[in-house]
Parts: C-alpha cells; structure tokens; sequence
C-alpha cells in the first residue's frame, strides 16, 4: 500500500527548506484506551530523502513523535531540484511523494 | 570484445540494483536504538557511550513548559560539523525519538513535533568527527495529554 504525504520545499538565498507531513496516527504502543487495554503500537519508523538522486538523509522514528508527524529539514539546493520522500511505518506501509523545489 | 561484454553485464546489474531502489532506500529499522529503557541504558544502545560530551554548539528550542504533551515543538541547531543527529527524552518509556544521518551538505537543523510522557530533559547529541556531542534542556509538561 502507498500512501500520500505532503512535501513542501522552498529555496531561499540558496538554502531550501524542506516540509514533510505525514498523516498517520502514530500510536506509541503504551497508551491504553477506556477499556484499559492497550492500543497496539503503529507508528511511522523510517524514511529517507533523496535530492536529485543522491542520499541526503537517512531517518529513523521512535513511538514517540506526535500524530501526523511533521518534519522540517534544511540543506543548500536551488530551485528545480528534485527530491523523494519515502517514509515506512512498522507495518511496512510505504508512503512517498517527489517534489520540485520552489 | 571482453570489455563490451563487462560493460553490457555492468549496465544490466546496475539497472537491477536501480529498480530494487525504493525498498533499498530503507536501512533496517534498529530495535535495539529504540529499546523502552532507561536514558543512560538508550545512550548507550544507540551512541555507544554513555556520556556525550556537552557542547554549547548545539542549541534545542523547545517551550520551557509544554501546554499540550502530546505535541511538543522541537527544534535542534548545531554549528558543529554533523553526520548525524539524535534527539532523546529523559523520561519516555522509549527515550530515542529521532536519529538522522546526514549526507552531502544538509545542515545540522531539524524540527518535529513529538510526545513527551512528563516533564524531562530533553538531548540533543549530534555526531561530529565520530565524537559525541550534547546539550539538553528541561521541558514541563503543565497539562497531560496522553
């Protein structure tokens, strides 16, 4: 399964700052629910961007990042570069988008 | 005639590797990195040490107390030349949020939001010449969410 993310990135004087949001509910795997039992962990645990091609980062999540998890990353491009998300969930769902910079 | 037929094997591995790319774009998840254990135990599973030097080049901005824990802006700056970032929360049950190594020239920057179960500390160490640094700040969590 594919899911969608949104990717918003903006150079400025050389430097483009990168938006990712990924609509996902991030359970941590500790919070119970009005029964007391406990909600079973799924949450979005790796990802990686790549900028025309090349490697740029490598990341991984812990439980503990907010719902629908929202990251900004900086690094120098221009306008036009193309860049992948791709972020994976522990259920092994993909989610990815490319993006141009504006 | 050798050379044509290396090339021709060369162009057909490398479009195999090419196409297998969007699931090798994914290194293995490290469980061991995100082990529910205490902070100086997360420190040492996912640093390799238990006491990153503290440094004044890093910076974390985040609310000296958090209305919402549930999502608590985070946002780390260092100066320091970094290959990889690392955010932990003193008191989670999973202290590692986030890890990111960088290539190329991203800057040692990040934002995101995350859950913190009570007030704590929070860490940023950032890897830098494959020497650990640090610094932290205290977040309180004035209404509990989760």
């Amino acid at each position: 399964m594919i899911s969608s993310i949104k990717v918003l990135a903006m150079e400025e004087s050389g430097i483009v700052r990168l938006k990712i949001i990924i609509p996902h509910q991030n359970e941590s795997g500790t919070r119970k629910d009005e029964q007391g039992v406990v909600i079973p962990a799924y949450f979005v645990r790796e990802g990686s961007v790549t900028l025309n091609g090349a490697p740029l980062l490598d990341i991984e999540l812990g439980p503990s990042v907010s719902k629908d998890p929202f990251l900004q990353f900086r690094f120098p491009g221009k306008k036009g570069d193309a860049l992948k998300v791709a972020f994976l969930d522990n259920q092994n769902a993909l989610f990815s988008a490319e993006a141009v910079v504006l | 005639m050798r050379r044509r037929q290396f090339i021709v094997t060369g162009a057909v591995s490398s479009a195999c590797f090419l196409s297998m790319s969007p699931l090798n774009l994914f290194g293995a998840w490290s469980a061991k990195d995100f082990q529910q254990c205490p902070i100086e135990q997360a420190f040492m599973a996912a640093l390799g040490t238990s006491a990153p030097v503290n440094s004044d080049q890093i910076t974390i901005v985040a609310p000296p107390a958090a209305e919402d824990s549930s999502l608590v802006p985070v946002q780390v700056i260092s100066s320091l030349k970094s290959e990889a970032l690392y955010l932990f929360a003193e008191k989670n049950v999973t202290p590692l949020i986030f890890k990111c190594t960088l290539q190329g020239n991203v800057i040692p920057w990040f934002s995101l939001n995350i859950k913190m179960k009570e007030s704590s500390a929070l860490y940023a160490v950032v890897r830098s010449g494959g020497t650990y640094f640090m610094t932290s700040v205290h977040v309180e969590i004035v209404a509990q969410a989760c």
